[in-house]
Formats: structure tokens, sequence, C-alpha cells
């Protein structure tokens, strides 16, 4: 992990008294220590999470692969954009085993954008699906990934795989799409996520995730919750956006809690399986509970 | 015995952080677990837990004040065993 030693800088807009975390610091550090010695990167540390407490504190983590340098430079992702990382072969087992002795029941695993190899980085998803179910044949297994380009061909080699829930992040609504993002495109990752939901198993979800406080309206919030449906996106993840930085892209806006609430009635009423909508929600933040939900156990 | 309180490496870019609220007040009772301070990182505002059970002595940071990772924060006076 780099540390890059940055100071916290007084925002313009100071951050609402409810973007609050509990932080125990014996409990983190045995995490931390434990992650360490797995010599894997964590999105959690990577893209400086604020649940980071939390998770670590109830001995989850969301293990992000192919390297902690990422070859796209989105306005608002706190990951490092730099020279890749050669593919570590060894990097699938020390996942699988991280997983197992961390004991997790529910994995997720993301990466950095590696538009520098010619598969993309989808190889490397597939070896760590297989590496993880040989070890941990009962943990269910969520893959964040990137767009691949919106090459089916790619998509279909980690859809074989059969992860529990392929999840690919819109990030925002389309017109903020190219302030937001970098090389990615609001129909490239809507194609994928519809190649997915297509040609996936009827056991896989089919997960998206976006960011509010970018300066999107709400008719643009439901037109994008309508696009999802339209190709039966199984579940929404909604949180707040912190900007990183104040070189990153800048914060329009700390959404109440009445929005959120509002957008989490709207998204279940269209018919997604679960909605988390909630200012701290992160990707992959108690992402367990989807499959509880849809499961019910 | 007197224990010494630092600031937690909170957020993991960050070392320098805006100290919040007391929680506790010198003289107060504190158990492991209760919120001890609040701090504002990059990211977010953290309440930070006490890691000790006794009688919190002095505070050491005010309110506001920059404060960095690994600084002397606060006393507790630790419950003798």
């Amino acid at each position: 992990m780099k540390d890059l030693h940055t100071k916290t800088v007084k925002q313009e807009t100071p951050k609402p008294t409810w973007l609050k975390v509990t932080y125990d610091q014996r409990k983190v550090d045995k995490m931390t220590h434990l992650l360490d010695g797995l010599q894997l990167n964590t999105v959690c540390a990577e893209a400086n999470c604020p649940n980071l407490g939390e998770c670590f504190g109830s001995g989850t983590a969301s293990f992000m692969i192919l390297g902690p340098n990422c070859t796209r430079a989105c306005r608002f992702c706190d990951v490092p954009h730099g020279r890749p990382a050669p593919v570590d072969l060894l990097e699938p087992t020390r996942v699988a085993m991280a997983t197992k002795k961390l004991n997790l029941k529910h994995v997720v695993v993301t990466s950095v954008d590696r538009d520098d190899l010619p598969d993309l980085g989808a190889d490397q998803f597939v070896r760590v699906i297989n590496e993880i179910r040989k070890y941990n044949p009962e943990t269910t297994i969520e893959v964040l990934t990137p767009d691949f380009q919106g090459k089916t061909e790619l998509l279909d080699r980690v859809i074989a795989a059969k992860p529990d829930v392929f999840n690919h992040n819109m990030e925002t609504i389309r017109s903020l799409t190219p302030k937001v993002r970098y090389r990615a495109t609001y129909d490239t990752s809507l194609k994928v996520l519809a190649y997915v939901k297509a040609h996936a198993p009827k056991d896989m979800f089919v997960k998206t995730g976006i960011m509010l406080g970018l300066g999107e309206t709400d008719p643009e919030v439901y037109q994008l919750m309508d696009d999802l449906r339209a190709i039966d996106v199984d579940f929404l993840t909604i949180g707040q956006y912190v900007q990183p930085s104040k070189r990153h892209y800048q914060l329009r806006e700390w959404v109440p809690m009445s929005r959120y609430e509002q957008y989490y009635k709207e998204a279940m009423s269209r018919g997604f399986k679960f909605v988390a909508s909630s200012p701290l929600v992160r990707s992959s933040y108690k992402a367990r509970e989807e499959l509880e939900a849809v499961y019910g156990k | 015995m007197l224990k010494e309180v630092h600031m937690p490496k909170l957020s993991p870019k960050s070392d320098e952080y805006f100290f919040g609220t007391w929680q506790k007040q010198p003289g107060d009772a504190v158990k492991q677990g209760d919120i001890l301070f609040e701090v504002e990182t990059d990211k977010v505002i953290s309440e930070v837990q006490s890691q000790e059970d006794g009688i919190l002595k002095a505070q050491l940071v005010d309110e506001g004040a920059a404060t960095k990772v690994g600084d002397l924060v606060a006393t507790i006076e630790v419950n003798e065993e």
C-alpha cells in the first residue's frame, strides 16, 4: 500500500454530522496486520474507504486484484493512476487463502482497470474465482469488474466462471458520466450489465452502484433506474460521493437522508430485488445482505 | 497508572486530521469502547473509542485543532488490577 501522507484539507462544504463512523483501533490494527501478511491489496485501503474501520473491525474486507495502480484516472476515484503492475499468478491463491483465513461467507473481488493487458484483466478474475471456489466451496463470490471495454468475449469468460454476483458500477447518471469517469461511457456500462444479465445463469445476480452528490437531479436518477430495470439489473447501491482531494471532481452536495429514502422507495417500486441506499453505502459494503435478502436467510 | 492516548491512523491515505469534539471531560469515568472524541478525516467524521477503563485525566488537543497521527491526545488514569 502506498502511503501518501496527505493532509486532511478543510472542505468548503463541511461534512454533515451523519457522515460519521466509529473506530476501534485495536480491531482495525489486528485486521491490518493480518492483511499485510497476506500481500494483498484491498479496495478498502486503496480507495480510502470511510467504512474501513467498521469492515476491518468486523473482520471483513474487499480484495482488489491486478495491482494497486489503475490505467484510468476517473475524477471521483482515489485509487492511484499509474504504471500497472505485472500480473501476479500467485495472487489468485493468496485471495483464496485470505478468504479462508478470514472465514468470509461472501467475498468481494474487484480490480483496477487494466487497459494495458490483452485480456484487460478478465482472465485473472477467472483464476481468482476458481481458486476461491477450490478452497472455499461454501463462500459466495461477488465480482466488481471494469467495463472490459464492452468486449463480450471477455465478459463470457468471467460469466463462465460463475460468480454469484456480477457487479459493474454505472457510478452516475448519463449526463455526468463524461465529467466523472474516464474512458468509460454510460452506454458501454449499460451494455456490459445487459449482456451479463442476458447470458448469465438464472441464479447469478447482476448489480450496479451509483454515487450521489455529483450534481444529479431526481429525473436523471429515475431515468437511470429505468434504464437499469429495462435490462433487468437485480441489485442497486446508492451512496454519498466524498471528494478524495481538491484535485478530484468537486462535490456538489451532501445529499440529505430523506433523498436516500425516496430513492430507495422509487427503486424498489421499479422492481429491483435489493436496494441499499444510504450515505455510507459503497458497492461492497455489507454485500452479503443482498443475497440474504433474495434467499431469505 | 497513567496511560497515554495517541491519535490513531484513521484513514489509509491521510495522516493529519482536524480534531472534532471531546465526548468525555477530565474526571469522567471511561470504559473500553466509550467514544472519547471525534475527528474529521479526509473522508468522514470518525468517533474514536477508548481502549482503556479508567478516568480521563487530561485533554491535550483543542477542538478544531490540526492533529497528526501519533500526537499525544489525552491521558487516562487506568484502574489498577
